[in-house]
């Protein structure tokens, strides 16, 4: 059932979990985490359930599986959805957070949630994200009680881990499918396909959705390396966190004003907001005398 | 260009200018485009549950940042304006050095503008509200000095002697 209502009866029993990522790959839309458990002493039941990696099963086939385990109450679930909006800001920070370390916290998170709901985890298996002993390293080092099983392709070798790949599949589609967009111009519709970046409907959609000063609507992970030829088509724009990485050699300071409006270099120290010549109190406010406009 | 130059800013005619008051942003970031541009529809900033130093924050999303703000009334007996180049367009770039050509009408008014960090919350340290202050030091600077202010000042030197 819902994990929602709180911990299950069996949740004091040694439980098993599942953990699978739908969306990672995609240029646009959420990236769901699910996980699925269940009492250790219920595992062989669950490998007679039909579960399968999600992505050899068609749509169909994982909401009615989904409906399934949903029903079921030796089972428990949740999900974390990642909004495009958080994995672009992250991904785009002045400290840069990468997929991996995002797709680690979320898995983290979800094992927390379980475990601060009373579900006594004994052992939780999940797909690898980067090197697998070091993720397994890691996840152990947070949670020494739990034994973690990292592997490749723990979606089709684990029936806990297909379960939850259908838990985030299917709450994955059912976002995209009920996606609205927070820009309102005009002719934009929803077809983006699969959004994986080699998908024609998906690139089709890009082209026709991008803006020259905004980029793209926020359902898009302006973060992907997809993005990039058309980012490289809009309105420049430059970040100070960027300008800062650039020149990270030496350790000039360069400004935002250097790129901008900028008055003649000449006396630039005693008319620049921060030159040398100036007051301190116009240099800590970072005011400048506009004699030319 | 070291003395300044000469020119005309029209803060009135031209019939009514448009209310702004709540659409002018100040972006962290310096993006290459001048002129008309649909903000509203991409642009959606929304408030948060947060606040700081008594700043209401605001977050938005710009080219994949996020972005955290926040909206401030500019100062009693101010207000602001968006100017334009009477003629922008038709001159040559030559003209824009000339005096006499520098003429600027009003497009538009505000009374407040949001602004916007990456990365950081608003805090009363920002520069761009610390720039504030300028007009309370000016103000100071320019009023009348009393006889009774310049006696209480020469005491206060005195005692400090």
């Amino acid at each position: 059932m819902v994990s929602e209502a709180g911990a299950p009866k069996w949740a004091t029993q040694p439980c098993i979990m599942g953990i699978d990522e739908a969306g990672r790959g995609p240029v646009l839309g959420p990236m769901v985490y699910g996980c699925l458990y269940c009492p250790r002493s219920y595992q062989k039941t669950l490998a007679s359930l039909n579960f399968a990696d999600s992505k050899t099963l068609k749509e169909e086939k994982r909401e009615e599986l989904f409906e399934n385990l949903k029903a079921d109450e030796s089972i428990g679930w949740d999900v974390d959805v990642i909004d495009p909006r958080e994995l672009s800001a992250k991904m785009l920070k002045k400290n840069k957070i990468n997929l991996n370390e995002i797709s680690h916290e979320s898995a983290i998170g979800l094992i927390k949630k379980v475990l601060n709901m009373g579900v006594l985890l004994t052992e939780v298996y999940l797909d690898t994200v980067g090197d697998a002993e070091k993720y397994r390293i890691k996840l152990s080092e947070r949670f020494p009680a739990v034994k973690f099983v990292v592997s490749k392709k723990a979606d089709s070798l684990y029936p806990v881990v297909s379960g939850a790949s259908i838990v985030a599949k299917v709450t994955r589609d059912r976002a995209l499918r009920e996606w609205v967009l927070d820009e309102t111009a005009e002719n934009m519709h929803r077809n983006f396909g699969s959004g994986y970046p080699g998908d024609p409907e998906t690139k089709a959609w890009l082209q026709r959705h991008k803006h020259s000063v905004f980029g793209f609507p926020t359902l898009v992970r302006f973060s992907w390396g997809t993005c990039t030829p058309y980012i490289k088509e809009l309105v420049e724009v430059l970040w100070e966190s960027d300008i800062d990485e650039d020149s990270s050699c030496g350790k000039q300071q360069l400004k935002l004003s250097n790129f901008g409006v900028t008055t003649s270099k000449r006396k630039s120290e005693e008319i620049e907001s921060t030159g040398k010549g100036r007051c301190k109190f116009f240099q800590a406010r970072k005011l400048q005398q506009l004699t030319h406009f | 260009m070291e003395n300044g130059s000469h020119g005309s800013i029209n803060l009135g005619g031209g019939g009514e200018a448009a209310d702004m008051s709540g659409k002018v942003h100040l972006l962290p970031c310096s993006v290459k485009f001048d002129g008309a541009c649909s903000v509203s529809q991409y642009f959606r900033p929304k408030p948060t549950e947060l606040e700081v130093e008594g700043l209401r924050v605001d977050e938005a999303h710009f080219r994949g940042r996020k972005l955290q703000g926040t909206s401030i009334a500019l100062p009693q007996g101010f207000s602001g304006f968006v100017l334009q180049k009477k003629g922008l367009g038709k001159r040559k770039a030559s003209d824009m050095f000339e005096g006499s050509e520098n003429c600027w009408e009003t497009n538009a008014k505000f009374r407040n503008i949001t602004y916007w960090k990456h990365d950081s919350l608003p805090s009363q340290h920002d520069t761009f509200l610390r720039s504030f202050h300028w007009l309370a030091v000016a103000k100071a600077m320019y009023l009348p000095v009393e006889a009774e202010e310049l006696v209480a000042a020469s005491i206060a030197l005195d005692k400090m002697k």
